[in-house]
């Protein structure tokens, strides 16, 4: 909300600096979000004085005139206003000169004559309303000044970021008080009680409220005979610094009152509303299928039924606290005005300024909450101000229908739960002035009415909260407000007791923990990518969901390309890491660790599952000096995925080959543990690569984290270290290509017996010497007695037994 | 020639020899022509058996002299050949040591992650725990509990994502839905409110959700670490100490921390906490948009309405709830201008880190 300081000052004595103020208010809950210094921004603009008007010789409407601006020589400035006079001082834009509406002033020909600057308007300076002609200067201004100086301008206006709980400090009198709490001055405003003649208004004007839930006040005065036209200067200032254009005397009046007190009026064309028989018969309701109404910004608009609605008897006249209609609008026609100064409910007028996208200046504080017990007072005084400034009479009397007066509500204070909640130790005395400079009543305990055993500290203070801060409805709420005011840098600081509690971190949380170590050591970089996926990444992948089971779909997505909640991780990573290859980054090593989602029909919350996954794409590193770099391929997938299985201390785990679908055929396989699938592991099929962009190999895995953490052990049992020697024997196979090398390796190991200790694949070969459809495996085993040294023949039996049992088991042949 | 000249003889050629072998090897082949089973040092000492017992003691001992003398000799030559031959090792082996190391390059760890894990640690060791929840939340959880009146703006579609409720309640067919994603890790709070009696000493990070659109400072996926301590006697003065604290170890024990009245639903009183700006050190810049402070967090005691949701009694305990952004205090600590890097993945950002 904007403040004039010019204004605020008329309402409370703050004598601070402004910068102090700004200070004083952050720290205790009004944040000053900006300060800025209006006024001086009329750069350029001069009083002038003109010494010649002469008729535009190709022109008739414009005049050329000769104005002294307190320069060398008289500018020649063609003018189209008729109101002046030569003689006359006016306000002078020079040439260079932006004003308020954008608009910079160029040296120009206007038909043919050279124009030096322009002779400004109330409107064209943003001063006033009247755009008829120039404004005219008393004579008596001193020529070259600058017009913002002469004119007295300057002005600080605050931006303030009032919370949703403070409605009251949505004007200026509320910002007053508030002001005047904080610094101990007091804050006072103008009530006024308008001078009445004619007619009562109850001749001319009767209000009924359907639902009083939605409408719990409503006023209503008959200003009769006004004349509509601009506004005095100093109200044109103070709309236009609280952020209103200036439009009509009526208009900135209504805007004026609400600015000062909160509480938003609307003027109706009396006429428009009393068709005929000079009585408007003023209905609130809720609007009725298919109502329609042209709002004043000219839009005709389909009602909701819910929308609250005043209404004659020919139908809606007005969007009750949004927006006015067009057929009742105050015109330059006008003669007497309705004005209405009422309650509404929040919720509704939220309902209704959200749904047709309209939010005013009124709306808001609607919404926000409006006291009802202000209406009458608000409507008292802008009756009065459109008297004097518009010229008309008040009619006798206000409609006020208020079916249920809403009283201020008492609570009470404890002391000692004040003190208690907060850690002070204040007195009676500090609470009870906080709480009264706020507009609080309290009751303070005098020493006859307490009991004596009673000690200060435990007192109970009777609190009467008035109706204009219906955010107080209980104790914490006052306790809210006495260290709101009292400053939370005097409360002492301290760090919570207890008894023995221990912090830390579940067994769960330590050993998820471990698997980002163990993929960073790994060589693997954390990335977070979205969780949301889009919806054609179903068919990107090719995925397969389970039976009966389907994506997460986000009701409101922020595009069509994150409509789902993810449910892999697969598609953001070969986005991470197509967009690294677009920018010229090729070697790409990511894991994510992180939840993907899925849900079924009649489910309400989705299953959620964290997955751990990466992606490799390119080597581990550019080529070296010394070191070649490879690309990464599926064993380097396989490697992490061990690295990873050694660090969690998962002993059960391996992998077979499985396809799927987003997966290359035959460099795809599944991870099992414990003989569990727990997730896949392959190199990422070509057309999903085209897919997405990406260039291949991209090597990936996604795991589910939950078993690994299950499976994780974080002690492992002593192994002896071997005294005895080794005696080492390599093999080759060869065996059909449809053998696995984890088949081999299990011959072997199955056939070794007590003294083969070790089995290492060391070679595969294919080639010459080795039949097409064949290829070579080559073991290194390690035979060694666990209590002596092997004898070279008890060795070369044990290798035999090995060698015939394991060509046997796989059909191979010893290579030569 | 007599023996002794012979012997004589033999020594002054053996000693050429010595001198003359210019490696290791060609010295142990003048040892072996010499002093060997076949050498001719050897081969004139076989022949002493035939001398007469007046010449053989001072043959023999000029043999043994001679001997001596070539054993000496070798030796000598030996340490020098040999420390020649280390040297030409090392020479050989000069290295440019500018050239660069061998590695593997570890892998690092988001700066989100990282963040988080120092702020954990931070009040692990004030007797936290940390407590996590899904991100895919019931309204209740995330909203009612936390004392949001039904109409407050953030509930609307235009600030929550809402997710397809496949219940087939009435409510979910007409479109409406009381499934969402977390705008806050609140409803964390909640569930252990409601599973656990006090005192709870609990911190919840996690990702959370609002429909922003993505911009340097706007994500709408970003990460909340939220705090909260039920106790009997927890006042505002500990919450204040706490987050000072906190505010201190994260950001540098230099730094000042102010607390400053706001209002949210869930907590009463209320505040927002700023942290004196580090580039200025609070003297007002345009970083700070010369305020000299830094707004960081927000916080408050838990309303009394959150505890009536939960089932604890207020008069009895009290306690204090604080949340941070992740993303906010990482772009503070380390001057990342735009939030969309934490979310890129690109590769030259991730390895700074």
């Amino acid at each position: 909300m904007l403040v004039s300081m010019r204004w605020l000052k008329e309402l409370v004595a703050v004598d601070l600096p402004v910068s102090e103020l700004v200070d004083l208010m952050d720290m205790t809950g009004t944040k000053v979000e900006a300060v800025e210094v209006v006024g001086s921004a009329l750069e350029g603009v001069v009083v002038g004085h003109i010494l010649t008007k002469e008729r535009h010789p190709d022109a008739e409407t414009l005049w050329v005139t000769a104005v002294d601006v307190g320069g060398a020589e008289p500018l020649q400035i063609v003018c189209g206003a008729q109101n002046f006079n030569a003689g006359d001082k006016v306000p002078v834009a020079v040439v260079g000169t932006t004003l308020p509406n954008g608009m910079t002033i160029k040296k120009a020909k206007l038909r043919g004559v050279v124009s030096e600057g322009m002779n400004c308007s109330a409107t064209e300076l943003g001063v006033g309303g009247d755009a008829s002609g120039l404004l005219i200067l008393p004579v008596d201004a001193p020529v070259g000044q600058p017009f913002a100086q002469y004119w007295d301008l300057a002005d600080t206006v605050l931006e303030l970021e009032i919370t949703p709980n403070r409605p009251d400090c949505l004007s200026v009198a509320g910002v007053a008080r508030e002001i005047g709490a904080i610094t101990g001055k007091p804050a006072s405003w103008p009530g006024s009680k308008p001078e009445e003649s004619g007619a009562p208004v109850t001749d001319s004007i009767t209000v009924t409220i359907e639902d009083p839930a939605l409408c719990s006040r409503y006023t209503a005065r008959l200003i009769r005979g006004v004349k509509i036209g601009p506004s005095p200067d100093w109200l044109a200032r103070k709309v236009a610094a609280s952020g209103a254009r200036s439009i009509s005397n009526i208009v900135d009046i209504t805007n004026y009152v609400m600015f000062e007190l909160g509480q938003p009026l609307h003027a109706f064309d009396f006429a428009t509303v009393a068709p005929g028989g000079g009585h408007a018969d003023i209905v609130v309701r809720t609007a009725r299928a298919c109502e329609r109404l042209t709002t004043l910004d000219g839009a005709e608009r389909v009602l909701a039924e819910d929308t609250l609605l005043i209404c004659d008897p020919s139908g809606p006249i007005a969007l009750a606290g949004v927006m006015g209609g067009a057929a009742t609008e105050v015109t330059g026609a006008t003669v007497d005005i309705l004005l209405e100064s009422a309650c509404f409910d929040p919720a509704s007028i939220s309902r209704t300024s959200r749904r047709l996208g309209l939010f005013s200046e009124a709306s808001q504080r609607f919404e926000r909450g409006v006291d009802p017990n202000g209406c009458a007072d608000a409507c008292d005084r802008a009756a009065q101000l459109i008297a004097e400034l518009g010229g008309g009479t008040v009619a006798p009397g206000i409609v006020d229908t208020y079916p249920a007066i809403v009283a201020p509500r008492e609570l009470t204070l404890r002391m000692d739960r004040a003190n208690g909640i907060l850690g002070t130790a204040l007195d009676i005395a500090t609470v009870t002035g906080i709480l009264t400079r706020l507009g609080l009543t309290v009751v303070t305990p005098t020493a006859e009415a307490e009991a004596p055993a009673v000690p200060s500290a435990a007192a109970i203070l009777p609190v009467t909260v008035p109706t204009f801060r219906p955010d107080l409805e209980r104790e914490i709420d006052l306790i809210e407000e006495v260290v709101r005011v009292y400053g939370m840098e005097h409360v002492f600081s301290t760090l919570p007791g207890g008894r023995g509690r221990i912090g830390g971190l579940t067994l769960e949380q330590t050993r998820r923990s471990r698997i980002g170590t163990a993929l960073r050591a790994a060589g693997l970089n954390e990335a977070i990518t979205w969780s949301f996926a889009d919806p054609a990444d179903v068919d990107r992948v090719a995925w397969t969901f389970g039976p009966g089971e389907m994506p997460v779909e986000l009701l409101n997505p922020m595009s069509e390309e994150q409509a789902l909640m993810r449910f892999t991780t697969l598609p953001g990573l070969l986005r991470a890491v197509a967009n690294n290859q677009r920018r010229g980054v090729v070697d790409v090593q990511l894991y994510e660790v992180g939840s993907v989602w899925w849900t079924a029909q009649g489910r309400k919350l989705p299953k959620e599952r964290e997955v751990v996954s990466g992606a490799l794409a390119g080597s581990w590193d550019r080529p070296g000096w010394h070191d070649q770099e490879p690309p990464l391929d599926f064993f380097d997938g396989k490697g992490v995925i061990a690295s990873l299985m050694e660090a969690m201390g998962v002993e059960r785990w391996r992998v077979r080959t499985a396809e799927r679908p987003w997966l290359q055929p035959g460099r795809s396989a599944e991870v099992l543990v414990g003989g569990d699938v727990v997730g896949w592991l392959g190199e990422v099929h070509p057309s999903v690569l085209d897919a997405y962009e990406a260039a291949g190999p991209v090597t990936v895995f996604e795991l589910f984290a939950p078993p690994i953490i299950k499976a994780a052990r974080e002690v492992h049992p002593f192994a002896d270290i071997p005294r005895m020697p080794a005696i080492k024997i390599d093999i080759a196979l060869v065996v059909g290509e449809e053998i696995t090398s984890e088949r081999v390796e299990q011959a072997i190991t199955s056939a070794g017996g007590k003294l083969l200790e070790s089995v290492r694949l060391f070679d595969v070969y294919r080639g010459k010497g080795v039949a097409p459809g064949k290829k070579s495996l080559a073991f290194s085993l390690t035979y060694r007695g666990e209590d002596r040294t092997l004898t070279d023949e008890e060795v070369a039996a044990a290798h035999a037994k090995i060698v015939r049992k394991v060509t046997g088991a796989v059909g191979g042949e010893l290579r030569g | 020639m007599s023996i002794i000249e012979e012997l004589q003889a033999l020594q002054t050629e053996a000693a050429a020899a010595i001198a003359g072998a210019a490696n290791l090897a060609a010295l142990d082949t003048v040892r072996v022509a010499y002093l060997g089973k076949k050498g001719s040092l050897t081969a004139v000492l076989r022949g002493l058996g035939g001398l007469s017992a007046e010449e053989r003691p001072a043959v023999g001992k000029v043999s043994n002299e001679v001997r001596q003398a070539l054993e000496a000799a070798l030796e000598v030559r030996q340490i020098d050949l040999s420390a020649a031959a280390l040297q030409s090792r090392l020479t050989a082996e000069v290295v440019d040591v500018t050239l660069p190391g061998r590695r593997r390059a570890p892998g690092t760890s988001h700066l989100i992650s990282r963040t988080v894990d120092e702020i954990v640690e931070i009040f692990v060791g004030l007797g936290y725990k940390v407590a996590e929840g899904p991100d895919v939340e019931l309204d209740y959880y995330n909203f009612t509990a936390l004392n949001t009146p039904p109409d407050h703006p953030a509930r609307t579609p235009s600030d929550t994502f809402y997710v397809r409720d496949l219940t087939g309640e009435a409510t979910a067919v007409a479109g409406e839905s009381d499934v969402l994603l977390r705008t806050q890790t609140s409803p964390v709070q909640v569930r252990t409110m409601e599973s656990q009696k006090p005192p709870i000493y609990i911190l919840s990070p996690g990702k959370v959700y609002r429909r922003d659109i993505a911009d340097p400072s706007h994500l709408p996926q970003f990460t909340q670490i939220e705090g909260l301590v039920i106790d009997e006697g927890i006042t505002f003065g500990d919450l204040k100490g706490t987050l000072e604290h906190v505010c201190r170890a994260i950001f540098g024990a230099e730094r000042r921390v102010r607390l400053r009245p706001h209002f949210f639903p869930f907590t009463e009183p209320s505040a927002e906490v700023d942290v004196s700006c580090g580039v200025c050190g609070g003297e007002g810049c345009r970083f700070c948009k010369g305020s000299g402070w830094i707004e960081i967090l927000g916080c408050g005691m838990v309303d009394p309405n959150v505890f009536g949701y939960v089932g604890i009694d207020p008069e009895r305990y009290s306690g204090f709830a604080f949340g941070m952004g992740a993303e906010r205090i990482a772009a503070l600590k380390y001057d990342i201008p735009d939030l969309r890097h934490f979310i890129e993945s690109d590769m030259r950002f991730l390895r700074q880190f």
